[in-house]
C-alpha cells in the first residue's frame, strides 16, 4: 500500500516540478511593471488576449488577433499609450479558456483582458475575472447575459437581441410582413439564443408565426424543414443559423422554389455565404455592427490598412477586435495607470466613441450600445437595405 | 511568504488534472473487466447536469448535488449495463457511443429543464461557496495572508486532491480484493472465468456501474469547478479524450490512466511556450507513442520491472551491508 501512495506522490511533484519550471520564466519579469510614465508620458499597461487559436475556429481567432495587432501598432504610434499584448490559445474549451485566463491574471499580472472567442468560454472566464477584478471585453461574444456577469465584464460586439430586431423591423416596412416561418438550429448556443430573440421580436411585433422548424450542427439536407415551410407560404423566413449552414439552407430553399427573402443573426453575416450559394443567397437580411463598404474614411483606411498587412479583407471579428483594442486603449488613457479598476470605471464611462463600427458607448451593465446597420445581399454583394 | 507560493494558474490547471484523473480512473474500472465503453462522456453529463440542477435550482446542498448526480449515473449505468452485456469489444464501444449521444440530445431539447444549448450558467463554485461559508464562521483569506481568489483556488485543488486521493486508494485496494481478481480474470477470459465459478454478470455490471459514477462524479465536480456547462462539453469528442487517458496512459494498471490523464492535460499548458504549434506537438506525441508502445506506457511489465529493480538494489545493499559487517567482523 505504501508504495502506491509514493508512486502517486511522486507524480504530483513531478507536475508540479515540471508547471513551475515551464512558468517560472514569465513569472521573473512580471509585476515590476507599475505603471505610468515608461516614455514620454505615455500609460504602459500589459493586456491579456485570450482566442481560439488552433483547433476548428482558428479562423476567429487569427482575424480577431490580426485586427487587436493592427489597432496595437497604431496606438503605439500615436505615443499616448504603450500596450503589451499577451495572447494566449484556448482551442476554443472553457478549461483552457479559464486556465490560460488564470495565468495571465495571477502569473502575468495583466491589466486587463481581451476575450474569450466563444460565448460559452466567457460564461466561465467572466466570473473569475469579475472576482479577481480584472476588466474584461468581449469582442465576439453575442449571447444574451454575458455583461450581466459583473460589474468587470464588458462587450463591443452588439448582441443577438440588438441585431436581429433591426433587421426583422426593416423587412416588415419593406416587405409588408404577416406571416412568417422560423428555422434554426437547436444544438449550438448561438443560433439558440438567435432564435430565441426572434421568436421573442415576432411575437411583438404581431406577426403570425407559422411554423417552427429546427436542425443540426452539420446537417446537410435541409429538403424535409423546407417543404414545411413551403406548404404554409410565409411572407418571411426567419434563419437562425451559422453561415455553412445557412448558406446551404438558402440554396436548397430556392431550389425548390421558396423565393422569399430569409432574415438572418449575426452568425449568418458572412461574405462565405454568397461563396457557397452564389446567386441562391440574393434577398439575405442581416443587420451587422460591421460595413466594410461605408462611405466612411476610418473605415476605408481600415480595410487598407488591413489588406496591407495580412492579405485578406476584415470581417466583422477583426473589426470588433480593432474597435476593441482602441476601446481598451481610451480607457486606459483615461485611467492615467495600468490600475484595474481605474481602467475599469473608464471604460465603464465610455460614451460616443467613434470607432469603424459606429458610435459605441457601454450601458450601466458593460454591454454595448450602438446602432447596427442592416445589410442585404443583392447581385451576389453585400449591399445597404433600404 | 505563501502568497507568493500560491498561483491560481498553477492550482487550475492541477484541478483540471485532478478531475481528468478521476475521469482516467472511471474508464479504467470499465476497461478492467474489459468492457470497452465510449458513452462516459454520457455518464458525465449525466452527474453535472443532476447536481447543477439540484443545487441551483432546489438549493441542495453542494456535496448532496454531486452526491445524487454520481448516484444517478451509476443507476443509468447498471440500467445501461445489463442490456448491452451480450455485446463485447467494438459493438459495445457502438452501443455506449449511441447512449452518449442520446444523453446529448435529450439535454439539448429537454430545455424547460436544461435550457438547452444555451446551457447552465452560474453554477455553486466550490470554492467560492466554501469562502462565503468560511467568512460566516469568521475565517477570511486575510487571515493566512493570502487573497480571496488564491483562497478559492486552493481550497479546490485540496478538495479534489483529497477525493482522488481516496477514490484511487478505493481502487487500488479493490484490485487486490476477491473483486479485483474477478475482473481480471473476466478480462482474460470470460469462459474461463465462468467455469471457475465467478459470476460474470454481476461483476461485468459491477464494473460498468462503478465506473459509469466515478464519471459522474467527475462530471459533478466538473459543473462545480467551471460553473458553467453546456451539452456541447460531453459530445463525442470527449468520450473519446477519456478514452485516450487510458490508451495513451496504458489500460492494464490502474496507473497507467492516471498517468495518461496528466500528462494529457498537462501537455498543452506546458506547451504553450510555442502558441499556435502545441497542438501539432501533441498530435504527434500521441502518433509517436502509439507506434512505440501501443499497449500505452504504464504496463504490467513495466511496473514489475521497476519493483524487481528495487528488489534488487535493496537486496545488493543488503549484501553489502551484509559483507560489510562481515569484513569489519573478520
Amino acid at each position: 500500500m505504501r508504495k502506491s501512495y509514493k508512486g502517486l506522490l511522486s507524480i504530483f511533484a513531478i507536475m508540479a516540478l515540471l508547471l513551475a519550471s515551464a512558468c517560472s520564466g514569465g513569472n521573473e519579469t512580471s509585476g515590476d511593471q507599475s505603471g505610468d510614465a515608461a516614455k514620454d508620458g505615455a500609460v504602459s499597461a500589459k493586456v491579456g488576449v485570450i482566442s481560439w487559436l488552433t483547433g476548428a475556429g482558428a479562423g476567429y481567432g487569427e482575424a480577431i488577433t490580426n485586427g487587436l495587432k493592427l489597432a496595437n501598432k497604431e496606438i503605439k504610434e500615436q505615443g499616448k499609450v504603450d500596450i503589451e499584448l499577451i495572447t494566449e490559445d484556448s482551442a476554443g474549451k472553457q478549461e483552457q479558456a479559464l486556465s490560460s485566463a488564470q495565468k495571465l491574471m495571477n502569473s502575468e499580472n495583466v491589466s486587463a483582458i481581451i476575450g474569450p472567442t466563444l460565448s460559452t468560454e466567457m460564461k466561465v472566464v467572466g466570473p473569475e475575472a469579475d472576482l479577481n477584478g480584472v476588466p474584461i471585453m468581449g469582442t465576439s461574444t453575442t449571447a444574451a447575459g454575458i455583461p450581466q456577469i459583473g460589474d468587470y465584464v464588458f462587450r463591443d460586439s452588439i448582441p443577438e437581441s440588438l441585431a436581429i430586431p433591426a433587421s426583422i423591423e426593416k423587412a416588415i416596412e419593406k416587405y409588408d410582413v404577416k406571416k412568417v416561418a422560423i428555422l434554426y438550429g437547436n444544438d449550438d448556443v448561438f443560433t439558440k439564443s438567435g432564435y430565441d430573440t426572434m421568436k421573442k421580436v415576432a411575437e411583438d411585433k404581431g406577426l403570425e408565426i407559422l411554423t417552427t422548424e429546427t436542425f443540426q450542427k452539420g446537417q446537410a439536407d435541409y429538403n424535409a424543414q423546407l417543404t414545411k415551410i413551403k406548404n404554409t407560404q410565409p411572407d418571411l423566413i426567419l434563419c437562425s443559423a451559422l453561415y455553412n449552414e445557412g448558406a446551404v439552407i438558402m440554396d436548397q430553399a430556392r431550389k425548390m422554389g421558396i423565393d422569399v427573402p430569409f432574415v438572418g443573426g449575426n452568425g449568418f453575416n458572412s461574405p462565405e455565404v454568397i461563396k457557397i450559394a452564389g446567386d441562391a443567397a440574393d434577398g439575405l437580411i442581416v443587420a451587422t455592427p460591421w460595413f466594410a463598404g461605408k462611405d466612411d474614411q476610418k473605415v476605408q483606411d481600415f480595410v487598407a490598412k488591413y489588406k496591407e498587412e495580412y492579405g485578406k479583407e476584415p470581417d466583422q471579428f477583426a473589426a470588433q477586435a480593432y474597435d476593441g483594442m482602441y476601446l481598451l486603449a481610451n480607457a486606459i488613457e483615461k485611467a492615467g495607470s495600468d490600475d484595474r479598476d481605474a481602467i475599469r470605471d473608464a471604460l465603464a464611462e465610455t460614451e460616443g466613441f467613434e470607432g469603424i463600427l459606429g458610435e459605441m458607448s457601454f450601458d450601466e451593465e458593460g454591454d454595448i450600445v450602438m446602432e447596427p446597420t442592416v445589410l442585404t445581399i443583392k447581385e451576389g454583394k453585400f449591399q445597404l437595405f433600404e | 511568504m505563501l502568497a507568493e507560493i500560491i498561483n491560481p494558474y498553477y492550482l487550475q490547471v492541477l484541478s483540471f488534472i485532478l478531475i481528468n484523473i478521476i475521469l482516467g480512473v472511471s474508464i479504467y474500472i470499465t476497461l478492467s473487466t474489459g468492457q470497452l465503453s465510449l458513452g462516459h462522456a454520457g455518464f458525465m453529463s449525466i452527474g453535472a447536469y443532476t447536481s447543477a440542477i439540484l443545487t441551483l435550482n432546489y438549493d441542495f446542498p453542494l456535496v448532496v448535488g454531486v452526491i445524487l448526480g454520481a448516484l444517478l449515473a451509476g443507476i443509468v449505468g447498471i440500467l445501461i449495463g445489463i442490456p448491452t452485456l451480450r455485446l463485447q469489444g467494438v459493438y459495445l464501444a457502438i452501443a455506449t457511443l449511441g447512449f452518449g449521444e442520446v444523453v446529448r440530445v435529450l439535454f439539448i431539447n429537454w430545455e424547460s429543464l436544461t435550457q438547452g444549448a444555451i446551457g447552465i450558467s452560474s453554477i455553486p463554485h466550490f470554492g467560492r461557496e466554501l469562502v462565503t461559508g468560511l467568512r460566516d464562521t469568521g475565517f477570511t483569506a486575510d487571515m493566512i495572508g493570502i487573497r480571496n481568489n488564491q483562497l478559492i483556488s486552493l481550497l479546490v485543488f485540496i478538495i479534489l486532491l483529497v477525493i482522488t486521493v481516496l477514490l484511487i486508494t478505493f481502487f487500488v485496494r479493490q484490485n487486490h480484493s476477491r473483486v479485483g481478481r474477478a475482473f481480471a480474470a473476466i478480462k482474460m477470459d470470460e469462459n474461463a472465468a465462468e467455469a471457475m465459478g465467478i459470476n460474470i454478470t454481476y461483476y461485468k455490471v459491477l464494473a460498468f456501474a462503478q465506473g459509469a459514477m466515478v464519471a459522474g462524479f467527475a462530471g459533478a465536480l466538473y459543473a462545480h469547478v467551471t460553473a458553467y456547462i453546456s451539452p456541447s462539453d460531453f459530445a463525442y469528442h470527449r468520450a473519446v479524450e477519456i478514452l485516450i487517458f487510458a490508451v495513451f496512459g496504458g489500460s492494464e494498471v490502474i496507473w497507467g490512466p492516471i498517468f495518461g490523464a496528466t500528462f494529457l492535460t498537462a501537455m498543452p499548458e506546458l506547451l504553450r511556450e510555442v502558441s499556435e504549434y502545441r497542438y501539432m506537438i501533441y498530435g504527434i506525441i500521441l502518433v509517436a507513442m502509439m507506434a512505440f508502445r501501443p499497449q500505452g506506457l504504464i504496463d504490467h511489465e513495466m511496473i514489475y520491472k521497476i519493483k524487481s529493480r528495487k528488489k534488487k538494489k535493496k537486496k545488493v545493499e543488503d549484501d553489502k551491508k551484509e559483507r560489510n559487517r562481515h569484513g569489519v567482523g573478520s
